[in-house]
């Protein structure tokens, strides 16, 4: 039993380190957009996610209980032993992090969470069998979400992209107040961060909770996180939070992508607005890619925008990628368990402070390159091209005609009127040549003239 | 092994999102157009002009204030129709927030 404590420790000790890594990485995620676009200064941001992150962690559990309850099976592992199970937990968390780390230095596209639960069930896989995960929760409370969401997410931000824009258009030319959405980014922002608290703080109580219900420190017969670990995990996200901020503070100037106030605005209300209810369903979903599908979906909502595929592409398969990637990392430390018993957890062990120094050493690093200063958000909004003049609209196209209809109008009359003038120039010249001609002929012959002036 | 998939749930996901979504836009914008209607065209510049900012210079922002003041005398409307739209304005702007608590009120109590 004793080992087992010591596992239970050391699997706390991971995921806290997990949740800490977690909100270091997305605070860029959150931030990126009202910083992007003059919303907030870079330090107020970063304070604000961190707050609001922390506050996130307290407003629901629902998702920590899919994680707790839903989709291993501990029945059928506590048959195989607590123990081995403990170890198996440590095992998924190494695959995590491991891929987490390998994907941040190749700047590869990835999701925190589908490396967690991808590292947990290749661990419980190569474990305890097909018989320890329940694949039809695993389906349909994450594989499925990860899958659908995004997506989602991308069809409600062009929606909302579409109703900002046209609600605010002017065809007059006077300000359009679309400046104002500065002001609502400061709030749509906030809620980003609040939604991330609720979904990615909940997925380590989820963790450090099937810990302590496998060794007994909590019944299994109900899956709430107790307080102090809501406490903890709310806490250390928002620490990572906090001091990931001054990542985005170097990430400015490098490689951001053009989003407008209006763009940002309806990106940042639908990505909170799909994560809060995913979050209240119980969805463990990814938050990066929620908000990444967001940024491409309002980049499609503006006039002219074309996808670039390549970007897109690559975007996409470092997404698919993920799950099975992490689940063969942690298969491989799984493995390792369950050959060499306590000896393969202490391996684990070392791997794990060796990635975790490693993480240290590269972040006190101070090169900046696109792979570690831009946030995978920001950068899939390189995967939409827009054009510097939008293509005007059909009622824009209207008035455009009906000026230039105006105009040659105008242009025609003008015409009619020049040459009305011309000709009555020209006939006043005639009349006088006319007159002086019968003037001089009446004064040489004597004979008067007809009466030739007087026409009209 | 009996897979089953609550298809439902993700609808149910889809609409919430859309509906929240749509609900906090549709209202905010429409109070950004009766703010501006008000004679109030807001004009914000960026907390902090960083290289990375390509969506306003300090002289456009001048030219942009400028012009919404312009814009403001020569409003056809008159004063107790700027006030109707000031007040039409602010309402947008707390339903928007309403949407906002109430959707987090459901996620806090439950479903």
């Amino acid at each position: 039993m004793e080992t087992a404590a010591l596992i239970v420790v050391l699997v706390i000790a991971l995921a806290l380190f997990f949740d800490f890594t977690n909100g270091f990485h997305d605070t860029a995620n959150a931030m990126a957009t009202p910083i992007a676009t003059g919303a907030l200064k870079p330090k107020t941001a970063v304070l604000l996610a961190a707050v609001l992150n922390l506050v996130g962690a307290f407003l629901s559990t629902e998702v920590s209980k899919t994680i707790s309850g839903g989709i291993i099976r501990e029945d059928a592992i506590l048959d195989a032993g607590a123990d081995l199970f403990l170890s198996l937990i440590f095992a998924g968390l190494i695959g995590a992090i491991t891929w987490n780390m390998l994907t941040w230095l190749l700047g590869l596209p990835s999701s925190s969470s589908h490396a967690l639960f991808g590292g947990l069930i290749g661990a419980t896989l190569v474990g305890a069998g097909m018989g320890g995960i329940d694949f039809g929760a695993v389906l349909s409370k994450i594989v499925l979400p990860a899958l659908i969401a995004p997506v989602t997410a991308g069809i409600i931000a062009f929606a909302a992209t579409k109703i900002a824009y046209s609600v605010t258009r002017r065809y007059d030319g006077k300000p359009d107040g679309r400046d104002g959405f500065r002001w609502g980014q400061i709030f749509t922002s906030s809620l980003v961060a609040l939604a991330h608290g609720t979904n990615d703080a909940q997925k380590t109580m989820g963790v450090i909770t099937l810990a302590m219900i496998t060794i007994g420190w909590q019944s299994g017969a109900h899956h709430e996180p107790e307080l102090w670990v809501i406490i903890a995990c709310a806490f250390t996200i928002a620490l990572g939070t906090y001091l990931g901020g001054w990542r985005i503070i170097r990430t400015l100037g490098k490689g951001l992508t053009d989003v407008k106030p209006a763009q940002g605005f309806a990106a940042e209300s639908s990505t909170a607005a799909t994560i809060l209810a995913s979050s209240a369903l119980g969805f463990a979903l990814s938050t990066t890619q929620v908000a990444s599908g967001s940024v491409i979906g309002s980049g499609l909502g503006r006039r002219g925008s074309t996808v670039r595929w390549r970007t897109a592409g690559r975007i996409g398969v470092g997404w698919l990628l993920t799950l099975p990637a992490a689940g063969g990392v942690g298969a491989l430390a799984a493995l390792l368990v369950v050959w060499l018993g306590n000896w393969g957890v202490a391996i684990d062990a070392v791997l794990a402070l060796a990635i975790i120094l490693g993480l240290f050493m590269r972040s006190r690093r101070n090169a900046v390159t696109p792979a570690n200063a831009m946030s995978d958000v920001a950068a899939s909004g390189r995967a939409i091209e827009l054009p510097d003049t939008p293509p005007p609209t059909r009622r824009q196209l209207r008035i455009e005609q009906a000026k230039a209809e105006a105009k040659a109008r105008a242009e025609a009359r003008e015409k009619v009127k020049a040459q009305a003038k011309k000709d009555a120039k020209a006939k006043a010249e005639k009349k006088a040549q006319a007159k002086a001609g019968a003037k001089a002929s009446k004064s040489s012959t004597g004979v008067p003239a007809e009466r030739n002036g007087d026409s009209e | 092994m009996n897979v089953v998939i609550d298809w439902l749930a993700f609808l149910q996901v889809f609409v919430a999102a859309l509906v929240g979504a749509a609900a906090i836009v549709t209202f905010y914008a429409l109070g950004l157009r009766l703010l501006v209607r008000s004679g109030h065209a807001p004009v914000v510049s960026p907390a902090e002009f960083t290289d990375a900012i390509t969506v306003i210079t300090e002289k456009e922002l001048k030219r942009a204030e400028k012009q919404a003041a312009k814009a403001a005398r020569k409003s056809p409307l008159t004063e107790g129709q700027k006030k109707l739209a000031l007040v039409g304005a602010y309402a947008c702007f707390a339903l928007c927030a309403a949407a906002v608590v109430a959707g987090i009120l459901m996620l806090v109590v439950g479903h």
